[in-house]
């Protein structure tokens, strides 16, 4: 079996390179290089749930790294693309309310904060020492990180993106600290699987903002040549 | 003053001076290669340098004793910060020489002068540049600071030279707080050596250049010197960043042998690292003035996640 050492190690390596794309997410203004930061931090969060699955060794982390391997970096990535090429949008320069420095600033004192309020609860307990509680952490703030995407981010499709980048951050989280049932992180996954889906379909509208793609749907009647119509 | 240490003295200067335009070289080959070109020769910095030494030196006629003295504070002040950078060989740290902050305002003295240099000559372009430098500066220099403090959280001594010491002992970069510190210093290196997203080395349009601007009125000699001393900032921001995150191979013990094998792994790491940039370089264009700060803020956000992390976790 592989050192218990080395596999905590491994896996601060990983929060570590977690903690960057999530960066990179709410910064970066390009948005093919955006879905490979998505798809990369859902490779990182399997790579992750493969270490744990050594470390402890229940069945349900490989099944967990199994299903996100297959939906977040193969599926969803792919219809993302898809997306891409049909509305030819390459970047997203527009923000709401903050922009990325301000939101960079910004997560910077949501984990710190996220830090201190966990600390005060898990003090004196058994979980406040392990790697278990920096995963809380770190799940909490990628959850937090993502919903600033979410908001900040004008273009429909990135908005996406963040709300992807979000449930990245609860799978973190109920790697780490619960025993995430594996059926509701299968329902979750099968539930993005579908918003995905649901936003190529509708791409129609998606290279504009969220106001435009209103007028656009009543224009136009969700019709898939409409872009140059606009 | 041990004789070791004066043996790290020597070698590290002459090692830092023959290694310099090498890596310049290797970056503008790479970025060559990018673009489909054959780029030039890899000794062309060496050549470039020995033709502008054999020149005669000319000053306008606006222009002050600042000018005369610029490239001798620029290429000293460099190559002091230089030692402070163990490129080959760790000494022990003498009589508290050694302190990374002063390192920092090495490096900020040089510049400086660069900037007042550029004034001198009265020229606009000068100024220009030397304004710009001057609000890139301001806006950069906390994040170097936080940065350099964020390393001496993760090693715990403000001596640079126990910082190697302590980094060639772990052997590796074990923490992962090494990795986030990487990128900081990549980001800190880019900015400061004035690369692509930033300023480019290359050009010399009014509209773009920061660096190129500022000497702009340095000729012959001179304009060897200050050419070698931004060579050898760029190859000891680079020492910087692959001693302390891949320290392998970093001899501590003076003997020929380690000596030789460290010169050799830091010429293949530094190639490496060359080639990182050149790719980085050919894989963006310019960043508008104005965005500049996005891109400071992430080496910025990285230094103080790393401080959180090394104070309360």
């Amino acid at each position: 079996m592989i050192d218990n050492a080395f596999i905590e190690s491994v896996i601060r390596v990983l929060f570590a390179v977690v903690i960057i794309t999530a960066a990179y997410i709410i910064s970066t203004r390009n948005l093919i290089t955006l879905v490979s930061a998505y798809a990369f931090q859902s490779l990182t969060l399997v790579c992750m749930a493969l270490a744990l699955y050594f470390h402890e060794g229940t069945p349900v982390l490989l099944a967990i790294a199994f299903i996100t391997f297959i939906s977040k970096v193969l599926i969803i990535p792919y219809f993302i693309t898809n997306i891409q090429e049909r509305i030819r949008i390459k970047r997203d320069i527009e923000f709401h309310f903050l922009s990325p420095t301000t939101s960079l600033l910004l997560s910077m004192a949501v984990i710190l904060f996220i830090y201190l309020a966990l600390s005060n609860i898990l003090t004196g307990t058994a979980a406040r020492d392990s790697l278990f509680f920096f995963g809380a952490v770190i799940g909490i703030s990628l959850m937090l990180m993502g919903m600033m995407v979410t908001f900040s981010r004008k273009r429909a499709i990135t908005k996406v993106l963040g709300y992807l980048s979000m449930e990245n951050g609860v799978l973190l989280f109920g790697m780490f600290v619960t025993e995430l049932p594996f059926i509701i992180e299968f329902l979750i996954v099968i539930d993005l699987i579908i918003l995905v889906m649901l936003t190529t379909i509708l791409s129609v509208g998606l290279d504009s903002t969220l106001e435009e793609y209103h007028d656009r749907l009543h224009r136009f009647h969700l019709v898939e040549d409409t872009e140059d119509g606009s | 003053m041990s004789l070791s240490f004066i043996f790290y003295l020597v070698i590290n200067t002459l090692v830092v001076l023959a290694i310099a335009p090498l890596f310049v070289s290797i970056i503008k080959k790479v970025k060559a290669w990018t673009q489909g070109r054959r780029g030039p020769s890899l000794f062309q910095t060496y050549f470039n340098l020995a033709k502008l030494v054999k020149k005669e030196t000319i000053y306008s006629a606006h222009s002050s004793w600042i000018m005369r003295i610029t490239p001798i504070v620029s290429i000293a002040a460099i190559l002091v910060a230089a030692l402070f950078v163990p490129l080959v060989f760790v000494p022990e740290p003498v009589g508290g020489i050694g302190n990374i902050i002063l390192l920092l305002y090495l490096l900020a003295l040089a510049k400086f002068f660069m900037a007042v240099a550029g004034l001198d000559a009265g020229s606009s372009f000068g100024g220009m540049g030397s304004s710009r430098e001057m609000s890139i500066s301001a806006i950069i220099e906390p994040t170097t600071i936080i940065v350099f403090a964020a390393l001496a959280f993760v090693f715990k001594t403000l001596n640079v030279f126990a910082m190697f010491t302590a980094s060639v002992a772990s052997g590796t970069a074990s923490t992962p707080t090494l990795i986030l510190l990487a990128i900081s210093l990549f980001i800190i290196l880019i900015v400061e050596t004035s690369r692509i997203p930033v300023d480019n080395p290359e050009t010399h349009l009014e509209l773009t250049m920061i660096h190129e601007g500022m000497i702009l009125e340095q000729s012959g000699p001179n304009l060897a010197l200050m050419e070698l001393s931004s060579a050898v900032k760029l190859t000891l921001l680079m020492a910087l960043l692959i001693n302390l995150i891949v320290p392998f191979g970093l001899s501590t013990t003076l003997t020929l042998g380690a000596l030789v094998v460290a010169i050799v792994l830091f010429v293949l790491k530094g190639t490496i690292l060359a080639g990182i940039i050149g790719l980085f370089e050919s894989s963006m264009a310019k960043m508008r003035f104005f965005r500049l700060p996005s891109l400071f803020i992430m080496a910025f956000f990285f230094s103080t996640l790393i401080i959180i992390i090394e104070v309360f976790i």
